[in-house]
């Protein structure tokens, strides 16, 4: 049914990583991003490669869940792996006809593809170990200093929460207007784009109307139920620290501080030694 | 707990421009009391000022003028507000609309959240209050995968983990199916049994309100009458004036009293027409119960097991003999239909499982079956809306998804109306709405109109509404322009999902008579319902489906023959019937084979004449 879409992929086991505070995993999740646009060597990669390698384990979602979120994106992949093998500078390394690969060009693919990669493997595990109502009180907590700026933090965390519940059932009412249209003879695919936006027009308008109606039986519910804002509430399930959140931030910490060190090291030629091992030309 | 005097509510329409066209007295002088632990009903039609009331006696609305004190607090004072909102908590109609939590026990919590409760008492009140509503099982689950009367339970734990003094239930029944109704009243009850809380329950089900320490009725926003249901029930034609009805069983007994039999007049369930008749009886003679003839005697001659037909026989190829038989058919036919869900993932849900069915033409069908047992998802086969995953439906001889054959002249023949067919209505003016179907199907502008006329005649309304805006009518109205637009596309089938959920009881009668005039000009007509009265008073044949399965296809005498098994599957049978059993159970020997009050009536008759 339609009601069973979930927003958002969770994947409930249970794991550390699915127990650590939501925080904790949005400071890793945004920490890891940065670091991969630091890295630029194959050592970084591979450090990087590790890690994640190590949080997909410990997060004991299947892998082959993993892929499946990769599958949407290989045509983006795959393209820039071609333009960047094609068209970027450098020594010809090997040619194919009119084509040149160049060994710059070859590395640069390679790097993207596994910063494209890791970038959505990184994110993906946050959204598979953390509900979207962790999620928003996550944002909701880490962003409070942000209220004073007058941004209405708790206000938007609360619009989201209300969101991901109506959406299942906005979308199971569209479905039930449209099927209400077609039985007194509308017809939704047929005829120019313009014909086709204003065949919508019959399923807009009661949407609208529903949404105004859901919207305003709700506040009047929330009303009814004393809700005044977010002044002075309290949670059912406050967000807590525990110590493998301690060790995860102090992880995320040596894991970056490695990032940074390995970079300045092989700037200064200190591991030149090692990059010498080029294939040859 | 709740002192009224006087109080009134008025407020205004605007137009556009933001000038005043129509001051609105929604609540008009009402003077209530409601003394601490009652058990009081507010019945009254659609729009006579019931939710109003009730918004007032939560302080969502203030009255305009007038005293009103909730539990001890004035709430004629802006500051006291929150305080009311504590001690009288409300649980709505909508299940979908009033749960905020994306997880059950969060929802439970919401309000406690907002009144700042530290979090160890919250976590000791949500288990609480999920208990005596019977839901901790569900107590992660999320809200959409509940049914109706379990989200119903999740709002009224919601109100009672905030320990409140007084709950409003405003027409929290309205949207369930009859379990659901059941389980609500049944948790109303015993709140105010076993914790005394005080209990203000707004219904359109005359049966509920029998439960009720007493009973207000509301008509154009003033308080008409209040009584004890027992004597409310008494005033039969005072209600139906108001739009009102009386429970079955009080309609027999009325009936009966009519017809010069003196049953108490004060009769409002099975069990006091029981103690009624022992009255009768012994006043008759004590001893004369024992020798009467036997039941066989009475037995009505309009039992008529003929039509029943053998069920769920295997499904096999197709043959060419039945593939020819069923071209032959005029009407509608679902051959072995199966339905899946997302077939081929995963999520593959299997729906409709092997159904098999002929609705031949002049028909008047009722399609029964507790929620989730597929009759919605039936019905939508019937005009092409959803292809059976095996199986083939023909209409006049045709199978719909043979190549070249024109589904919107399917539709245009089966027509078919929604639940709550009200919230499609789209366009400016009634009139355009209405005219939406036959402009699909291509006419001249000439018989759209014509056709659009006809079909707001046919469903009762006057031409006055032609130019008012669809969203300015009343709800009953409002459905009513909505079956007015399947009708204009001239449909020589009409398939209606509970055409009167949320109908206030005149909305309901009127609603059926329309329905059987329909028929009464050779349409056929297929309704789902949840009212076994109404599918024994106007159907001729009835569908049982369970789990996506057709268990039963009969007439009604046969299909309610079967009492048992319908228990079984979470239905009833109608309130006469259940009514002749008790009454045979206690040693009458009427014929139990009686399935509309009309039959009752003359069967009762004839046995207390006999004595």
């Amino acid at each position: 049914m339609i009601r069973d879409i979930t927003l958002g992929q969770y994947y409930p086991v249970n794991s550390i990583i699915h127990r650590l505070d939501p925080r904790t995993k949005l400071i890793f999740t945004f920490v890891y991003i940065i670091s991969l646009f630091l890295a630029n060597n194959r050592y970084t990669f591979l450090l990087a490669a590790v890690v994640m390698v190590l949080y997909i384990a410990l997060s004991r979602v299947p892998v082959s869940y993993m892929l499946k979120g990769l599958k949407g994106i290989l045509v983006f992949i795959l393209a820039s792996v071609v333009i960047n093998m094609f068209f970027t500078k450098g020594d010809p390394w090997i040619d194919i006809g009119v084509l040149h690969i160049s060994w710059q060009g070859f590395r640069t693919a390679v790097y993207t593809m596994a910063r494209v990669i890791m970038l959505v493997l990184g994110s993906s595990v946050l959204t598979y170990t953390t509900t979207p109502t962790k999620l928003t009180d996550g944002l909701e907590r880490g962003l409070r200093g942000l209220s004073r700026l007058k941004i209405p933090v708790h206000e938007i965390s609360m619009m989201i929460g209300i969101a991901l519940r109506f959406i299942p059932i906005l979308v199971e009412e569209l479905n039930k207007i449209m099927k209400a249209q077609q039985a007194r003879g509308a017809n939704f695919d047929q005829g120019s784009v313009f014909k086709r936006l204003k065949n919508l027009i019959p399923v807009f308008v009661p949407m609208f109307v529903s949404a105004i109606r859901r919207a305003n039986d709700l506040a009047t519910a929330m009303e009814a139920r004393g809700y005044q804002g977010g002044e002075g509430r309290t949670k059912l399930h406050p967000l807590r620290y525990t110590a493998a959140d301690a060790v995860g931030y102090l992880l995320t910490f040596i894991y970056m501080a490695s990032m940074i060190v390995i970079r300045i090291m092989i700037t200064r030629g200190m591991v030149e030694q090692l990059e010498q091992m080029k294939p040859p030309v | 707990m709740i002192q009224a005097e006087h109080i009134q509510f008025e407020y205004f329409r605007r137009d556009e421009d933001g000038n005043v066209t129509e001051m609105v007295e929604a609540v008009k002088d009402v003077s209530m009391r409601v003394k601490e632990g009652e058990f009081v009903a507010i019945i009254g039609r659609n729009g006579s000022g019931k939710s109003t009331f009730a918004k007032l006696m939560n302080a969502l609305l203030t009255p305009t003028e007038g005293s009103l004190i909730i539990a001890g607090y004035d709430a004629m004072d802006e500051d006291n507000v929150w305080e009311i909102r504590k001690s009288a908590g409300m649980v709505f109609q909508n299940p979908d609309n009033q749960i905020v939590g994306t997880v059950v026990e969060e929802d439970v919590a919401f309000g406690m959240e907002n009144q700042g409760t530290p979090e160890d008492e919250m976590l000791i009140r949500v288990a609480e209050s999920l208990e005596r509503v019977g839901m901790t099982a569900y107590r992660e689950s999320s809200p959409n995968h509940l049914s109706g009367g379990q989200k119903q339970r999740v709002a009224i734990a919601g109100v009672l983990a905030m320990h409140p003094k007084c709950m409003i239930f405003d027409e929290a029944t309205a949207m369930l199916d009859p379990a659901g109704r059941a389980e609500v009243l049944h948790i109303a009850r015993q709140l105010n049994d076993q914790e005394n809380i005080t209990v203000l329950y707004i219904t359109h089900e005359m049966e509920e309100v029998t439960v009720a320490d007493r009973v207000c009725v509301m008509y154009e926003g003033e308080l008409v009458m209040e009584d004890t249901p027992r004597s409310l029930f008494a005033k039969r034609e005072e209600l139906l004036r108001y739009g009102l009805t009386i429970p079955t069983v009080t309609k027999l007994a009325a009936e009966l009293a009519a017809r010069g039999i003196s049953l108490p007049a004060d009769i409002m369930n099975v069990d006091d027409f029981v103690s009624g008749m022992n009255q009768v009886m012994a006043y008759k003679n004590a001893d004369a119960i024992r020798n009467v003839r036997s039941s066989q005697g009475l037995t009505e001659g309009r039992m008529d097991y003929s039509y029943s037909k053998p069920m769920n026989h295997s499904s096999g190829g197709m043959e060419e003999e039945e593939r020819a038989r069923l071209a032959m058919t005029e009407g509608l036919v679902c051959n072995h239909i199966s339905f899946d869900y997302h077939p081929k993932t995963i999520y593959s849900e299997r729906v409709l499982q092997d159904v098999n069915l002929t609705i031949s033409k002049g028909e008047m069908i009722a399609l029964i079956g507790h929620t989730g047992s597929g009759k919605s998802t039936l019905i939508q086969h019937m005009n092409g809306l959803l292809r059976p995953t095996e199986g083939q439906i023909f209409y006049e001889g045709r199978d719909i998804y043979e190549k070249g054959y024109d589904r919107s002249y399917l539709r245009s023949k089966v027509g078919l109306v929604f639940q709550y067919p009200e919230h499609q209505l789209f366009a400016d003016t009634v009139l355009n709405d209405v005219c939406f179907g036959p402009k699909n199907l291509g006419l001249p502008l000439i018989e759209i109109q014509q056709r659009a006329f006809e079909a707001i005649r046919l469903v009762g309304l006057s031409d006055a509404v032609y130019d008012l805006s669809p969203f300015e009518l009343s709800g009953g109205q409002m459905r009513r322009v909505a079956i007015a637009g399947v009708l204009a596309m001239k449909p020589d089938t009409l398939i209606l999902d509970e055409p009167t959920a949320g109908l206030d009881p005149a909305g309901r009668r009127e609603l059926f008579e329309i329905l059987e005039s329909l028929h009464a000009n050779g349409m056929t007509i297929l309704f789902i319902t949840h009212d076994m009265d109404a599918a024994a008073e106007y159907a001729d044949r009835i569908l049982v489906m369970n789990q996506g399965r057709l268990v039963y296809d009969a007439s009604v005498e046969e299909v309610f023959s079967h009492g048992k098994e319908l228990r079984e599957l979470g239905l009833q049978t109608p309130s006469v019937t259940l009514l002749m059993q008790e009454l045979r159970q206690n040693g009458y020997p009427v014929p139990t084979a009686i399935y509309r009050l009309e039959d009752a009536v003359q069967s009762l008759e004839a046995y207390l004449r006999a004595e």
